[in-house]
């Protein structure tokens, strides 16, 4: 009997190759709509099919032995369907067929046995929390079934021998035979899948397919494909729509996560986090991510509204993982990584360094004749300097003794970290987890680090049938110490590049080189010192408890109160020790300080639920609901400068000479909201959803604290319609629209007021404390409104194998809550005003397909893009332009009428002025080899009226494309990040490049302007203190676009047979790459970037040197006992 | 369906507690323990005392900057011509070359801060009266130092800006007052004079060496106003007897310093010649004087980076008579010191930095511990505005005589006498230029006299005609500084000064 095997394997092959083809070339194949006409008696099957094959051009596949036990056929038909003739010819036959494109399967018909008396079966279905709705009771091998009601009840007549199969989204199937019970009582389990099935909504949850807005999902287990110790960065590029730009290489990364666009200009744009129904105050980045297990994103208005004025930036719904019932699970994750520089920027060597600095001086007499003639410069002659200095840094050649990479100087191969440890388990009524985290998280530049302690404890209790309690209490302790928050010659990613090659770290004698060892250069300090000499710490302890009640008060209504604490404590210590930032060690040069802020955050919430299903077709979910929440602040901090001894660090600010002014402050805000929704739906093809919120806030005008936020969205599953309800190709087909209104209140507090506060002043040499009116006073001042429409379409095909999401948005913001532009003659620059308007339209595609999948190989593609388009409508009263921060050599990242937010502004250069041109160039007071700035309107000078958009910082697109493979217990997923349309502005080109001779320079300077290298856009070499010209050129705006290789997997998942003898249930190990590669124009450290991250809100793809980002390759491993 | 009484007793327990929780109108009242608001200020007479000192603080904005130099004392001198700027300001070199436009940063700092001090002091002249625990007596002290703060910035504008709007109310933002037009310059001239004749009438006292508000303070700057328009633009040439009664009292109230270096440092501060200024401590407010006027990048003292961004010109040091005592080193000015990472190897700076704003107290620790005062009115000012004016009114006199040869004498330079009116003028003119360089009076006295100081000759010439030692004749646009360009786009009722 080895053939019949042997065919099978070949048919399943032939089988997957064939759906293969037909999924990857042919979702739009024609169909072949065919005639049939049979004239049989007494056939084979084979031979029927072999007429059908000739008619048609269908291939038919079998199994011959299926086919040898058939009789023979009689047939009789003409000019019927492809199906008509095949059902007939079956019809008495132990056989069936199912067609997929051009080819029939035809196989063995389960047959069922004879029936037997039948009984009255009833029963209840629930599941760990109780009662299980909706719940679809079948008949095996039948379509006879029914659902359980709302109290998890059914009732079928059955066969004594039947088998029930039980299904439920998100839940595992399970048959039951029957037996000849009459009462079957069954306990529904949580598929796996559950969480990509079920989604979490604003108080509450929903099925997927019953979803009318726009919400995005990830499960723990797509969060942990790419582990790092900050939720955000895990949550990258996991969701259409939802951008989460790491800027900085630093342990935590600086991450900004933009939902949808922008949808305002002062106010925050954050998107409002909730962690199991609690608001989060303390910052995505301060979630332990490994105690997640599920992340929903709301997108659209009709989910966000029921947030109300806190909606309109999009709200990330965080559920953490709580213990199940069964048998006790111990699991251990952990990994290793080691890190490096993913890449090193080209500076000058001492060499190099040299050779411009040669040139500069000698060029002095072109750029400063009179001064040179003068004998200004005598002292700055290179050769005179470097005399001076032999011995210490040059030889008696004048040659330099040393030549530093400051990049590979100041940087390392980092070990890094992380251990979690998680104990669940649970009965009947009592479910508990303990879980367990540490993480290490090391810079690669030195002394940087991210650690982090976390310990929660969750307990859910079934007191009663119609009460359970629960509680969490999570503590996370969290310490950072950073290495690129200083400013001017205290930024070590600027020191990287400025500090001149031609000083050593240390001399011999021990002590630090200094860039002021060499005359004529600036103060900015070896970064290494810094490095090691600076501590910059901050350290945050969050407590955080939440509790809950549930009550079932009557069948389908259920009350539910939750109580959520949140403190926060942050401690920020930094120290500079004496041994930087001066020319020389001086203990004057020495600083310490501490701030703190200490957060408390509490809300209270109350909803009642209730749902009803009326005449089994219109079902009804209805949530009505309070909330209040209440935040205050209060901070503290202390400095002092001229430590007697770096002993003290920050642990004895009274070592200091000179201290700082004390300082305290206080914050504090409260809101008291209602809110409701009605979720209706129409035998699961049409799905209503209203929402509204009334929100009183603490921080708007006295004449506007109230707010109204409503919401509607329309569903209509088309897939459920009995058109579509067989169709073999569209599985699953839904199309939503909604419109709502969400607010935005993030302007902080004490806005509307007109405040007094406090400044420093001297009398009679003491401190002399004054007072001034710092603010105007809006008492109108109310929220920001955000007004978006939605559609979306699902779309499911060939059994859900290409999974297709799309939605298209247009968010329309009014009443921006902009800090609008006063006429300073009032005494006031900007007052918060609800003024201006602000639309965001974009395009959100999803696809996820399983290419192939058999037992031992799969393969699943997963897309997203997301195509956003940002544009200003108005502004203030007279619509003039706005600068927001930075400002950096002049204001350059303007807000203007009809143009996206964040458009950089500055001068386009045209190269340099050649020998030819000098009498061109004479007319701008310029000479050969001075930059070439474009006089946009001719009118012989170059002035702010030149100025240009030079591009944009926010992109046209972005998105994600992940690849898994499996084969057998292997697994390889390819994640690959994409981003184009913006533009990077590039700051450090004014110091790095624009001028020499007072730090060190890009290598591009080798290519400036000389008279036989005249086609550049690089000035002659001269030195900075002669002549140079520096502003925001359009040399320094580069192309944003990118493709990051993001993450590279690569898995084995031990066979259960082989772990279960020692006793483990999972064990898997792994090894990944991230950041493995980044195509990419730009020239800096890497494209997704912005050194201004709290400064405003566009202020991404701007930076003045950045933390480098690593590359990062880990080794872990995930066991389960 | 069993019914279990005992849950609906919960349940409606429950039910009872949200409609309390959520009909309870807790107010969302928003509280500040950290500040007052104005609506709870006003209360007290230290209230009102630390409000004024508010006013004050917005003299720091005549030093506020930024490490390319940007600083409006520097601004202003750079419009003068006898200075140049090694720092990496684009913009200071484009007022040196006359190539700046209105939206250098620089004309909206001054605009900005001027008028955010006036709005203080107008809130304050409008409150205070309204504070019933507060003495009359110290009222009127109090609103005193308020009127002469409001005159002092709308001095400094009226001058800057030409025609600038004039408000003397506290702003809301319903008030007519929130786009207002300009107002002609006479007019606010008018009511700087009136401030200042309140602050006179106040019951300050005659000195003060605190820092605050004198009499002398008082009568100077009104002095100074009755000169400036004598001159262009108002001509009101009765005005120059006024300005020689208004500070005679001060020529005897201060005294001149044996030294120069008492100019800048800390132990006289507010004292001997000192009339008003602005003022520094070390761990309260410190300044970047040293760091901006030292030569760029050479190593003295601690200040980290050297800026260099206001060095005078050869052209004007060599303008100092050779036995003048203020040229020599270490005076006013300085070209060499020794090496602070060093000290036995000297510097030569190629140039001539001012050692008029060294500060001593500070170099071994640098910038975070310098805090010497920006002067903004001193006694030989005065004494030259008398010079000046009664001059004008009689022509020379032994009393004006008197007073500028004082000056000379302690520059080691002989007394002048029996010159012309015209040849005194001259003279009175040269004298402001090297006792007051670099304290922001030069380039005043170019919009009055609409002369400029020909270094290599030692007289002077039309302004707009006539280059300066960098080869920049001033365009006539530059008697005035532009309306900054954010306050048009922003006002549409404002318009731009001619040729801006």
């Amino acid at each position: 009997m080895v053939w019949p095997q042997l065919s099978k394997i070949i048919l399943a092959m032939k089988l997957t190759v064939i759906i293969m083809v037909a999924v990857l070339t042919n979702v739009s194949a024609k169909t072949y709509s065919q005639v049939v006409t049979l004239h049989q008696k007494n056939a084979s099957v084979e031979k029927v099919l072999r007429s059908i094959e000739k008619q048609t051009g269908y291939h038919f596949m079998y199994d011959k032995q299926d086919v040898s036990k058939a009789s023979a056929i009689n047939i009789e038909v003409a000019g019927v369907s492809l199906e008509q003739a095949l059902d007939l010819a079956f019809k008495d036959q132990p056989l069936t067929y199912k067609i997929f494109q051009e080819t029939i399967v035809v196989k063995k018909k389960d047959v069922p046995e004879a029936t037997v008396a039948d009984i009255k079966l009833s029963g209840t279905v629930s599941d760990s929390k109780g009662p299980l709705p909706g719940v679809s009771v079948r008949i095996k091998g039948s379509d006879i079934g029914t659902q359980t009601d709302v109290n998890g009840k059914y009732n079928l007549t059955v066969p004594d021998n039947a088998t029930l199969v039980f299904s439920f989204v998100g839940y595992n199937t399970q048959e039951v035979a029957v037996a000849g019970k009459t009462v079957l009582n069954v306990m529904m389990a949580e598929s796996q899948k559950a969480l990509s099935e079920v989604v979490v909504v604003g108080y509450g949850t929903q099925k997927r397919v019953d979803l009318t807005g726009s919400v995005g999902s990830v499960s723990a287990k797509g969060l942990q494909e790419r582990p790092q110790t900050n939720l955000e960065q895990e949550l990258a590029g996991k969701i259409a729509g939802v951008n989460v730009s790491t800027n900085s290489g630093a342990p935590g990364g600086a991450t900004k996560v933009r939902i949808r666009g922008y949808s305002s200009i002062n106010t925050n744009t954050d998107p409002l986090y909730v962690v199991d129904g609690v608001v989060w105050t303390e910052g995505g980045n301060s979630i332990n991510p490994n105690d997640i297990e599920s992340v929903d994103v709301l997108k659209d208005a009709s989910s966000t509204a029921i947030y109300g004025t806190r909606g309109a930036n999009g709200v990330i719904l965080v559920t953490t993982k709580r213990g199940k019932k069964g048998e006790g699970t111990v699991s251990y994750d952990s990994y290793v990584s080691v890190s490096h520089m993913a890449k090193e920027i080209p500076v000058l060597n001492s060499a190099q360094f040299l050779a411009v600095e040669d040139q500069s001086y000698a060029n002095i007499k072109k750029y400063d004749p009179a001064g040179w003639a003068a004998g200004n410069y005598v002292d700055d002659d290179p050769v005179k300097i470097r005399t001076g200095l032999i011995g210490k840094l040059f030889d008696s050649n004048l040659k330099p003794l040393y030549d530093v990479d400051w990049q590979k100087a100041t940087t390392r191969t980092p070990v890094s970290q992380n251990h979690n440890l998680t104990f669940t388990g649970g009965t009947d009524k009592i479910n508990y987890g303990f879980f367990l985290n540490y993480a290490d998280d090391e810079g690669i530049i030195l002394n940087s680090y991210l650690k982090r302690y976390n310990a929660r404890l969750t307990f859910d209790n079934q007191i009663k049938p119609w009460l359970k309690v629960g509680a969490t209490l999570n503590y996370n302790a969290q310490d950072q110490r950073t290495a690129d928050d200083g400013t001017g010659g205290n930024n070590i990613p600027r020191m990287l590049i400025e500090m001149i090659p031609i000083i050593p770290i240390k001399y011999p004698d021990g002590s630090y080189g200094k860039r002021t060892d060499y005359p004529n250069m600036e103060g900015g300090d070896n970064p290494v010192a810094q490095a090691n000499e600076i501590q910059a710490i901050y350290r945050k302890r969050i407590f955080s408890g939440n509790g809950y009640l549930n009550v079932n008060i009557l069948p389908g209504l259920e009350f539910r109160s939750t109580l959520g604490v949140t403190t926060g404590a942050n401690y920020n210590p930094h120290f500079q020790s004496g041994l930087v930032g001066g020319a020389t060690a001086d203990q004057a040069n020495s600083s310490a300080s501490i701030s703190e802020a200490n957060n408390t955050f509490w809300q209270w919430e109350n909803h009642l639920t209730y749902n009803k299903t009326f005449n089994k077709v219109h079902t009804l979910n209805v949530v009505v609901g309070q909330e209040k929440q209440n935040f205050q602040q209060t901070g503290f901090g202390a400095s002092t400068s001229g430590l007697s001894d770096n002993y003290y660090q920050y642990y004895n600010l009274g070592a200091g000479s000179i201290p700082g002014i004390p300082s305290s402050n206080y914050d504090a805000w409260q809101m008291s909201s209602f809110f409701g929704r009605i979720n209706y739906n129409y035998k699961e093809k049409y799905l209503l959803t209203v929402t509204g919120r009334q929100d009183g806030s603490s921080r708007f005008g006295t004449n506007v604290k109230n707010g109204f936020f409503p919401s509607a969205a329309f569903a209509w599953r088309a897939s459920q319609e009995d058109f579509l309800k067989d169709n073999k190709t569209i599985s699953d087909l839904k199309f939503r629209a909604s419109y709502g209104l969400t607010g935005n209140s993030e302007i902080g507090e004490y806005r509307s007021l007109a405040n007094i506060s406090t400044v420093n002043y001297v009398f009679g040499g003491k401190q002399a404390i004054g007072t001034q009116q710092t603010s105007i006073g809006n008492d109108d001042l109310s929220w920001e409104k955000t007004a978006e429409y939605d559609l979306g379409v699902s779309l499911g095909l060939f059994n859900n194998r290409i999974n297709i999401e799309a939605d298209a948005y247009l968010k329309k913001t009014k009443a921006l809550l902009l800090n609008a532009p006063l006429p300073e003659t009032s005494g006031f620059t900007s007052v918060y005003k609800n003024i201006g308007r602000l639309q965001n339209k974009g395009l959100e595609i999803t696809i996820n397909t399983q290419n192939i999948k058999t037992a031992d190989f799969s393969w699943n593609s997963s897309f997203n893009i997301s195509f956003i388009k940002n544009k200003i409508l108005q502004l203030g009263e007279s619509n003039d332009d706005i600068f927001l921060a930075p400002t950096f050599l002049s204001q350059f990242n303007l807000m203007r009428v009809g143009l996206p937010a964040g458009s950089f502004y500055g001068y386009k250069v045209l190269g340099t002025w050649g020998t030819a041109e000098a009498t061109e160039a004479a007319k701008y007071g310029l000479l050969p080899g001075d930059l070439k700035i474009q006089d946009t309107n001719g009118d012989g000078k170059v002035s702010s009226d030149d100025k240009v958009i030079l591009g944009k910082s926010i992109p046209d697109g972005y998105g994600t494309l992940t690849n898994t493979f499996r084969y057998k217990n292997i697994d390889l997923g390819v994640d690959l990040q994409f981003n184009y349309g913006n533009q990077i502005m590039n700051l450090t080109r004014h110091s790095g490049q624009d001028r020499t001779g007072q730090a060190n320079s890009y290598a591009t300077v080798l290519n400036a302007w000389t008279p036989t290298n005249q086609n550049t856009s690089i000035a002659e070499d001269r030195p900075a203190f002669v002549r140079y010209q520096t502003e925001i050129y359009s040399t320094k705006v580069e192309s944003g676009n990118f493709i990051r290789g993001r993450a590279v997997t690569l898995g084995y998942t031990f066979p259960t047979n082989m772990i279960s003898k020692i006793k483990l249930s999972r064990l898997r190990v792994y090894a990944q790459a991230q950041n493995l590669f980044v195509i990419t124009k730009y020239t800096g450290y890497d494209p997704e970037v912005s050194t201004y991250n709290t400064s405003s809100n566009f202020t991404q793809n701007i930076q003045f040197y950045d933390y480098p980002k690593p590359r990062t390759f880990l080794l872990g491993v995930n066991v389960s006992f | 369906m069993k019914f279990n009484l005992k849950k609906y007793r919960i349940s409606s327990m429950l039910l009872i507690l949200v409609i309390l929780v959520g009909s309870c109108k807790k107010d969302l009242v928003e509280k500040n323990k950290g500040n007052f608001v104005k609506s709870n200020y006003f209360t007290n007479a230290g209230q009102a005392h630390a409000f004024v000192t508010g006013i004050y603080q917005k003299l720091y904005l005549f030093l506020n900057g930024d490490a390319y130099g940007e600083s409006p004392f520097i601004t202003i001198e750079l419009f003068a011509g006898h200075t140049t700027s090694l720092g990496q300001s684009v913009n200071n070199n484009n007022v040196i070359n006359n190539r700046t436009d209105a939206v250098n940063p620089g004309f909206e700092d001054v605009w900005s801060n001027s008028y955010n001090a006036i709005s203080n002091a107008n809130i304050a002249l409008a409150e205070i009266p309204k504070i019933g625990s507060m003495a009359d007596d110290d009222k009127k002290a109090t609103m005193g130092e308020a009127y002469f703060l409001r005159a002092f910035f709308y001095y400094h504008l009226v001058r800057l800006y030409g025609d600038v709007p004039l408000i003397v109310t506290p702003v809301t933002l319903n008030s007519p007052d929130l786009y207002p037009a300009r107002t002609a310059a006479a007019a606010v001239y008018d009511q700087i004079i009136s401030d200042l004749k309140a602050a006179e009438a106040s019951g300050l006292p005659e000195t003060d060496q605190t820092g605050k508000v004198s009499l002398g303070a008082v009568r100077t700057l009104l002095g100074s106003v009755y000169l400036t328009t004598a001159g262009f633009p108002l001509k009101k040439t009765e005005n120059y007897a006024l300005a020689a009664a208004e500070v005679l009292p001060v020529l005897s109230d201060y005294t001149l310093f044996d030294k120069y270096d008492y100019l800048h440092d800390n132990a006289h501060k507010n004292q001997g010649e000192l009339i008003f200024q602005s003022q520094y401590k070390v761990g309260v407010v410190t300044n970047a004087i040293p760091q901006l006027t030292l030569p760029f990048n050479l190593q003295v003292g601690a200040y980290g980076d050297h800026l260099g961004a206001m060095i005078p010109t050869n052209g004007f040091f060599n303008s100092y008579d050779n036995a003048d005592l203020r040229k020599q080193e270490r005076q006013f000015y300085f070209s060499s010191y020794p090496n602070h990472n060093d000290p036995t190897q000297t510097i030569n700076f190629g140039v001539h930095a001012l050692y008029k704003y060294f500060h001593k107290e500070s170099e071994n620790i640098g910038n975070s511990a310098a805090d010497e005062n920006w002067t903004f009115l001193r006694l030989p000012e005065a004494m030259l505005i008398y010079c000046e004016a009664t001059n004008e009114v009689s022509g020379p006199t032994a009393a004006a005589y008197a007073q500028i040869n004082k000056i000379r004498a302690r520059a080691l330079l002989p007394p002048l006498s029996g010159l012309s009116k015209d040849d005194f003028r001259t003279a009175i003119w040269r004298e402001r230029y090297h006792e007051l360089a670099y304290e922001n009076k030069a380039y005043f006295d170019i919009q009055r006299t609409h002369m400029i100081y020909k270094v290599g000759t030692d007289t002077f010439g039309d302004a707009t005609s006539t280059p300066n030692e960098q080869g920049v004749t001033m365009k006539a646009q530059y008697y005035l500084w532009p309306i900054p360009q954010r306050e048009i786009s922003t006002n549409s009722k404002l318009t731009q000064n001619t040729g801006w």
